[in-house]
């Protein structure tokens, strides 16, 4: 699976020197956002914790603090589904591709020093994007990149609406903990899915197929 | 006592003005003119000023939203009727209410903190209001209540909140989304006749 669609680099072409200097800068602003979150986080402390100066930085990233902010989501994201491909690709059935990508996507959150950082201190920079018509953005990102991994069991439109499913049952339940159901243990994954998610998509599949 | 009473004042006289003017152009000032009330007197309900009066008037409309789809749907007779029901009348309040789309279209992070206050409570009022229904419908066999209550009421605030691929304006698609995808998993594979 190819990321190339979604790693669209931001400022400078991304080669060579540019591309490392690009990666540093990245993993530097991660650091700080880990640190002190999102809007405390300034160009100069990026540019410190990079180890370069603010000249240097501003040759990588002309549009300065937007576009460190912009180059960080975007490799976070390529990152991410990188992870989302490995997991759900190596699926052995719908239900695994299911629960593989729920739990990768839980646990991937909840590994992520900075996304945990602006839960605690600044969670508004985040769920703006979560909300009406910005969810349902959102969702059409997240259900068109992981749609293909559910290709091998279902047809296109089921793919999409499954990957949405998944995307919403993900965000639910990271938005509004409970109790009952922890994202990031297979089990209680799986027994969610077994029980409420599948039976679904498979009523929707054969309707589709009768049709 | 008076206190709960000046203090709906309050709030009903900023949500007029919201609705008139947007959050951005309400102040403080405006709204105790409206409300009848001394500035002293914002102050003692709404210590932390603007930004928590703007909250009470978030989470004051959006109680009386659930309020009136309560009464919309609460003659709904089976599980698929008040989930079909409720997710379709939702929508179209959501998609309608004008104050809340004039305030997503110019700040919509106003609604951010009042929304994230209520989201526990919205579920579990959601799961306590599809339970009868539940209890009276035939599930299919390891299901209880209280879990598909709770996994329902998620899903319909899921939906709610944003429709992504389906179109809950056709009749059809609600029906697939209802019978199909969502309760597939919750009553019987062959639902019997009744």
């Amino acid at each position: 699976m190819s990321l190339a669609a979604i790693d669209k680099p931001t400022g400078s072409p991304q080669r060579g020197d540019a591309a490392s200097k690009r990666v540093a800068i990245v993993d530097a602003a991660l650091a700080c956002v880990a640190a002190r979150g999102l809007k405390a986080t300034t160009v100069d402390d990026v540019a410190r914790a990079a180890g370069m100066s603010r000249a240097t930085l501003y040759r990588t990233l002309p549009g300065g603090r937007d576009d460190v902010i912009r180059a960080m989501a975007e490799t976070e994201l390529a990152r991410f589904f990188s992870a989302l491909a490995v997991a759900m690709g190596g699926a052995e059935d719908l239900e695994a591709a299911l629960v593989a990508g729920i739990t990768t996507t839980a646990r991937w959150v909840q590994d992520s020093a900075a996304i945990q950082m602006m839960l605690e201190i600044e969670p508004d920079e985040l769920l703006k994007n979560l909300s009406f018509g910005e969810m349902d953005q959102a969702l059409a990102v997240a259900a068109g990149f992981s749609a293909p991994f559910y290709g091998r069991w279902l047809e296109h439109e089921q793919s999409l609406r499954a990957a949405e499913w998944a995307t919403r049952i993900v965000l639910s339940y990271l938005l509004d903990e409970d109790d009952m159901i922890d994202l990031t243990d297979e089990a209680d994954v799986h027994g969610l899915v077994a029980r409420f998610v599948l039976p679904g998509i498979e009523a929707l599949a054969s309707s589709s197929r009768a049709t | 006592m008076a206190v709960p009473a000046t203090k709906e004042r309050i709030v009903e006289a900023a949500y007029a003005l919201v609705a008139r003017f947007g959050p951005a152009r309400t102040s403080i000032e405006d709204v105790a003119v409206a409300a009848g009330v001394s500035r002293a007197t914002m102050y003692r309900y709404f210590p932390g000023g603007r930004a928590e009066l703007i909250d009470e008037v978030v989470t004051y409309e959006y109680r009386l939203f659930f309020l009136r789809l309560y009464e919309a749907i609460s003659d709904a007779e089976t599980l698929e009727e008040v989930m079909e029901l409720g997710l379709r009348t939702a929508h179209r309040a959501i998609e309608d209410h004008d104050v809340l789309q004039m305030i997503l279209r110019t700040e919509p992070e106003i609604l951010e903190p009042a929304l994230r206050a209520q989201s526990s409570e919205t579920r579990e009022l959601v799961a306590w209001f599809l339970t009868p229904y539940l209890e009276r419908h035939e599930l299919a066999p390891g299901v209880e209540v209280a879990q598909a209550a709770d996994f329902l009421a998620r899903m319909v605030l899921s939906y709610v909140g944003a429709a992504g691929r389906w179109n809950l304006d056709d009749p059809a698609q609600l029906t697939e989304l209802v019978r199909g995808e969502l309760l597939s998993g919750i009553v019987p594979q062959v639902p019997a006749d009744r």
